[in-house]
Parts: C-alpha cells; structure tokens; sequence
C-alpha cells in the first residue's frame, strides 16, 4: 500500500463518515440512538424472561443484551456494507484506475468505527451499573473484534464482486441476517432454545462470538478460547484466498455494472 | 519497448459479453423463465488495432460514436482489460475521462478537491500544497466553503480542471474534457496545452475537429466498421469529415 492509497482510504472513511448522516438533524447521534431504541424495546419486553432463565440480574442482563446487539450489529452492517462496496463506487471503478481493495476496506472501517463508538458506551453502561470490567477481558473483546474484522474482510473480497453480478445478493443477505439475529441468542439466553435444537447457535460463529465477549464483559472470563483462535486462523486464510479471488476477478468488474 | 515510445498497442481487441435484451441481473427471470437460455452477444469495440505513441506526442483520436474510442481510453488507463492484444505504456498515465470523477454534490468545493485530488494520485500532503493554486487557477477562492451543488456545472468543470493538471503525470488521457465549459474555459484549457505541448505526451479524444487540427502531430481515425487509419491531423479530418 502506498501513500497515496492510504490517503485515499483516510479519505473514503472520511466522506461516508460525513455524508452517512449529512443533512439529518441529530446527525451523528443515530449511530447511538438506533442501537439504542432497539436495546430499549428488547430490554422492556424480555429483561424479566429472559434475564430470571438464566440466572443474570437485570443490570447483568442489561450488559448481556447491549454487548449481544453490537456485536451482531458489527457482523450486520460489516456484511452488507462490505458486500455493496464495490457496487456503491461503480462510478468511480469505471472512470479511474486505483485500487479496489481500498473500497472494501474503507467501507469495513465504518463498521468497526460504529462498534469501537458502541463498545465505548457498552462499557461506559457497565461501570454505571457497577459490572466489573477486567482488563483482561477488554483485551479479548478486542481479539474477537480483530478476528471479526478479518473474517469480514475475507468474506467481502467474494461477496463485494458477487453482487455486482447478481444483484439479488442484497436481499438474500438481508434475510440471512435476519434470521442470523434469532439463531445468534441476541436477546435471549442459549438455555431458553430446546435442547435439540441448540446445535444451531453452537455452530453459528456469530453466536459463538456473543456469548465469549458477553463472558468477557460480565464475568472478565476468557472463555471458547480454542474456537476463538481457530477463527482466527481461519479469517486469516479467507483473507488471503479471498484477495487473491478478488484481484483476480476485480479486472474485469468495470465492464458488469 | 523503444525508448521514445509512451503507448504501444498491439492488435488490441476487446469484445464485450452483453445480454441480449434487458438486465438479466436477477434470478427473478431465471424463475420466470426457467427454460428461456440466457442469451448473449459478442461486441466488438475494438478490433485488431495497432499504434504507438510517441513521447511528447499529441496523439488524437476522432471518430463516430461507437466506434470504440472510449473503450480504447479505457483499455489503455487499465479501466478495461483486453480481450486479446497487449498495451504497454511507459511513465504515469492520468485518466481524465471525466473530469470532476467522484466529486460529492454535498461535500465543500474544499472539501472535494481532497476527496478528487486522492482520487487522482495525489497524496494529501500534495493536496495541501497545490490547493490554493487550485483554488487561484479556478478563480474561485471565494467559494471555498460552499457546498459544490450550489456551484454552475462550469464553475465545478474548471474547479475539476485546476485540480487535474496539478496531477503530476507523463501521458494525459482526455476524453472530451473541452466539452463543458464556456469560451473562456476553453481558452485556459488551451493555454495550457500550449504550455505542455511536446513536453508530456497527450492522447487526446474530441469530436472538436478544429482542436484536434492545431494540436495534434498524428491522428488515430476509428471507424464504426472497426477498421482504422492513422496519418496527418489535416488529411485525418478532412477525410472524417467528408462521411457525413
């Protein structure tokens, strides 16, 4: 990466920044108020059900339900604004020669950059509520944001060209992660789903990613930590298949939009 | 590649795959129509086409629309890849197919010349330095930090224009950037391709018969059956001139 990409990233990040919530009068303060009002609703419907199953006080599960919402909001707005990075600058992509990748990373960086904003209140609500929060436990909610990062990135090199071809992705994407947010135990604790039926969230990564920084928070416990790096591991090797994926096919992108 | 050579395209073709009626890019026709093939044409944008461009050249290139120019300055800034053939160019290329590219209507004009002058090749900390300049060429300094909408299209055209030619490039590409703009632009623009001539090589697109005529050394005629003629700008345009 040279200079000038970078520069162009800072400046990509920047412009989306601005204009995402340009002309609207709180502006800015819709990155917290969305997340928000969705915590509120979800806290005054299932606070008493769903925090007395499983043993959390309701400023526990207040904790339990906000750190459930950013991270699936993270992996929400990560997928889909990874996958129409590239569609969003078609008129760019057909007019000038830079490089591409610096689209998707740029588009990634907004996600992340609501999540850094959101765990920054998370924990700001935790130490209100008198949840102790070790630093240990911070630093594996970083790791898990890292290894979340990654496999964003990865997937978004496949699922950015992808789309441009078929367009339908959009919508596909959209109720996946719909049902993405009921079978990832968001608001709800994993011993309230019937036994038989709780390989679903044991299989589901994103799921799996919840519950360990839930532990993280609440308790400062490190825990799923061989899944964790195995997540890693694996990030890492999509990121690398998938820039090699999409250096290959992104040369000839300009002529499908 | 010789050393005096900027461009050289060697039987360059490029076709394109489109479908033969409407987007097809939703599986909603698919269902619709499972048993209908998705159809598909080959077209030719261009075929078998080979020149070199000298440095410091004012190389032209005119011809009816569809006949590939376009496609042609795309395949040379990277934009497109050939299909077969090969280009080679030699020196930092600057595109200006469009001028003003990724200008953001809600953005400031300051605003904007970092987002366009990025987007261009420059880092920012060139940006930093050329921007007043920019702003002095453009002959809008008082405009600074409005927003570019409320700008007239020629007022964003020679914005556009001040910032391109502070890309620091060897070979300008220009697809009908004299297009826009008023008298007085086009003028400036001139001026400045006075200033350039002979020193960086230009491949220039126009249909502006009278420009490419005082400027260009050779010209590159595209014709719309995709054959091609290369020669002097004054035979060049008048036998262009003469098909319609």
């Amino acid at each position: 990466m040279n200079n000038n990409d970078f520069d162009l990233y800072k400046q990509f990040v920047k412009t989306t920044f601005k204009m995402r919530y340009k002309g609207s009068i709180l502006g800015f303060l819709w990155v917290l108020l969305k997340p928000f009002f969705m915590f509120l609703i979800l806290f005054m419907i299932f606070s008493r059900v769903s925090g007395s199953s499983s043993g959390l006080t309701s400023q526990q599960y207040a904790v339990y339900l906000l750190s459930g919402l950013i991270v699936y909001t993270f992996f929400n707005e990560g997928m889909v604004w990874g996958m129409g990075s590239i569609m969003e600058r078609a008129g760019l992509i057909v007019k000038i020669n830079f490089r591409r990748e610096v689209v998707v990373a740029s588009s990634l960086t907004m996600a992340l950059i609501n999540f850094s904003i959101n765990l920054v209140i998370v924990i700001a609500v935790a130490l209100i509520l008198n949840i102790h929060i070790t630093f240990l436990g911070l630093a594996y909610v970083l790791l898990i944001c890292f290894t979340m990062f990654l496999a964003l990135y990865g997937v978004s090199f496949f699922t950015s060209i992808w789309l441009v071809h078929v367009r339908d992705l959009q919508h596909i994407m959209e109720l996946v992660l719909q049902l993405l947010f009921y079978a990832s135990a968001v608001f709800f604790p994993v011993e309230m789903i019937p036994e038989n039926y709780r390989f679903i969230v044991y299989y589901n990564p994103v799921a799996r990613f919840i519950k360990a920084v839930r532990e993280a928070l609440i308790y400062g416990r490190v825990t799923d930590i061989k899944f964790v790096l195995l997540a890693l591991v694996t990030s890492l090797i999509l990121v690398i298949i998938g820039s090699r994926y999409f250096n290959k096919h992104i040369k000839k992108i300009a002529e499908h939009f | 590649m010789e050393k005096n050579i900027a461009i050289k395209v060697e039987n360059l073709t490029k076709n394109f795959r489109i479908p033969e009626h409407g987007s097809p890019n939703t599986i909603q026709e698919r269902f619709v129509n499972p048993f209908s093939k998705k159809r598909m044409i080959d077209f030719t944008a261009v075929n078998n086409l080979s020149f070199e461009v000298k440095k410091g050249e004012f190389f032209s290139v005119i011809g009816p629309n569809g006949a590939g120019k376009s496609t042609l300055l795309k395949l040379i800034s990277g934009i497109y890849i050939p299909t077969y053939g090969n280009i080679e160019v030699d020196g930092k290329l600057v595109p200006f197919l469009e001028l003003g590219v990724g200008f953001n209507p809600d953005l400031s004009a300051r605003e904007n010349v970092y987002l366009n002058g990025v987007i261009l090749g420059l880092t920012k900390k060139e940006v930093d330095k050329y921007i007043d300049d920019i702003f002095e060429f453009a002959e809008l300094k008082e405009f600074q930090d409005l927003s570019i909408k409320k700008f007239s299209s020629g007022m964003q055209v020679r914005l556009a224009f001040s910032i391109a030619i502070q890309v620091k490039s060897d070979i300008l590409v220009l697809d009908e950037v004299l297009a826009v703009g008023d008298g007085e632009f086009q003028k400036k623009c001139f001026a400045y391709f006075d200033e350039i001539v002979g020193k960086k090589t230009i491949l220039f697109v126009s249909h502006g018969l009278a420009s490419v005529k005082k400027y260009s050394d050779r010209v590159l005629w595209l014709k719309e059956d995709k054959t091609y003629e290369i020669g002097d700008p004054t035979e060049m345009v008048e036998k262009y001139s003469k098909t319609f």
